[in-house]
């Protein structure tokens, strides 16, 4: 087939499609919808959640959690354009934060406290969970993003994992008792690097073009 | 024949609306230098091979034209698409080797040849598409025949033919990636 040809034929073919960034939020809401439910029917939502949700240490867990999602999201996005930079400071800054909070607790922590403030008592099942309730919503990312046109496919898939780990995470705190940043930023860190870097390994066969 | 970014642009924006003759101009106005690109990135795949790949990214621009952003300039989209693909291009030739043929150009008789545009590779990933579209896409491509007229020969609607003719480029264009694993 001739170049001319193929144009021609292209041409005929001019009906407006939507942009990827539209297919996201119909995608990924059901999916966010399913962890929820699940945490809340399989696992149950903490007794006292709406004292943690109001007492800044606790409700740091939802807020980063879900600022890792706003950020990894809103890179996945512009990663979706050919010529898309993506800007990752958003996320050095949240992973400042997290740190800055995680020695905030050591120090303010009894140093024979310490140990146990950081293992918790749930820190398997944590691992278990956000991975678990991380899957649906990164898959859902990635079949919205695949109509994009990465060029940096680790990268978007790295992102997109970070979205979705972010998002379980989120969902996860619901659930979680344990209070102490030393725990969480360890442990649910843990979970959604996981996830990313899962997510990163996928990117190149998912978002191939 | 290159134009301006915001000639491009309108071009562009105009056949996201769904012109189609403004969809072909701004194709048509892009290939050459889609075709500058490829020749000197892609140097040492060989000039044939070039053009399949000019015709990757036209079918690239045409699958992922939504994921040009209408408040930015045209050609950096397009440069990336290309880049991608001359990338691409080197990865499926693997290890093989084409010898430049400069070296041989004074001894070798030259070759009047068929059109230097005329690519086999995707006319055999037509080939691979269901008979029926594949039909459709040549009606079109070939024939130069109008979505109505081609409705006409294969007794579909119109619009039954916009949707076949949509799904045979996604379709396409899934067929080529596979091509280059």
């Amino acid at each position: 087939m001739k170049t001319d040809d193929l144009i021609r034929a292209l041409a005929a073919d001019a009906a407006p499609a939507p942009a990827p960034a539209r297919r996201v939020l119909p995608l990924f809401l059901p999916a966010i919808l399913v962890s929820v439910v699940a945490v809340l029917t399989v696992l149950g939502a903490r007794p006292d959640l709406p004292q943690a949700m109001v007492s800044f240490v606790p409700v740091m867990r939802h807020v980063l959690s879900l600022a890792v999602f706003a950020a990894a999201l809103a890179a996945a996005l512009h990663l979706t354009r050919p010529e898309g930079r993506a800007a990752l400071w958003p996320l050095a800054l949240i992973a400042a934060a997290a740190l800055a909070l995680f020695l905030w607790a050591y120090l303010t922590t009894p140093p024979e406290a310490r140990m146990m403030a950081l293992m918790g008592k749930t820190n398997s099942i944590c691992l278990v969970a956000i991975p678990c309730l991380s899957a649906l919503p990164t898959a859902a990312l990635f079949v919205a993003l695949r109509g994009g046109a990465t060029t940096r496919p680790v990268l978007s898939g790295a992102v997109i994992g970070l979205a979705g780990g972010g998002a379980g995470a989120a969902v996860y705190a619901i659930h979680c008792t344990e209070s102490s940043p030393l725990f969480y930023v360890t442990w649910y860190g843990v979970a959604i690097l996981a996830v990313t870097a899962v997510s990163a390994l996928l990117g190149p066969r998912l978002l191939r073009w | 024949m290159t134009g301006t970014d915001d000639e491009w642009a309108a071009l562009l924006r105009a056949a996201l609306a769904g012109d189609g003759r403004a969809y072909r101009s701004f194709l048509s106005a892009v290939t050459p230098v889609v075709r500058g690109i490829v020749r000197s990135r892609g140097y040492g795949l060989g000039e044939a091979r070039c053009e399949d790949v000019v015709q990757d990214v036209l079918l690239a621009i045409h699958t992922k034209r939504q994921t040009w952003r209408q408040d930015m300039p045209v050609r950096p989209w397009i440069y990336a698409i290309t880049r991608h693909k001359v990338i691409d291009a080197f990865r499926a030739r693997g290890s093989a080797v084409d010898v430049p043929i400069e070296d041989f150009a004074e001894i070798l008789p030259a070759d009047a040849g068929p059109d230097p545009t005329e690519r086999g590779d995707m006319e055999k990933i037509i080939g691979m598409l269901e008979p029926r579209a594949a039909e459709l896409v040549r009606m079109i491509g070939l024939d130069g025949a109008t979505a109505a007229e081609a409705g006409e020969k294969l007794k579909m609607t119109e619009g039954a033919v916009r949707v076949a003719l949509h799904r045979a480029f996604r379709a396409l264009a899934r067929l080529r990636e596979r091509h280059v694993e």
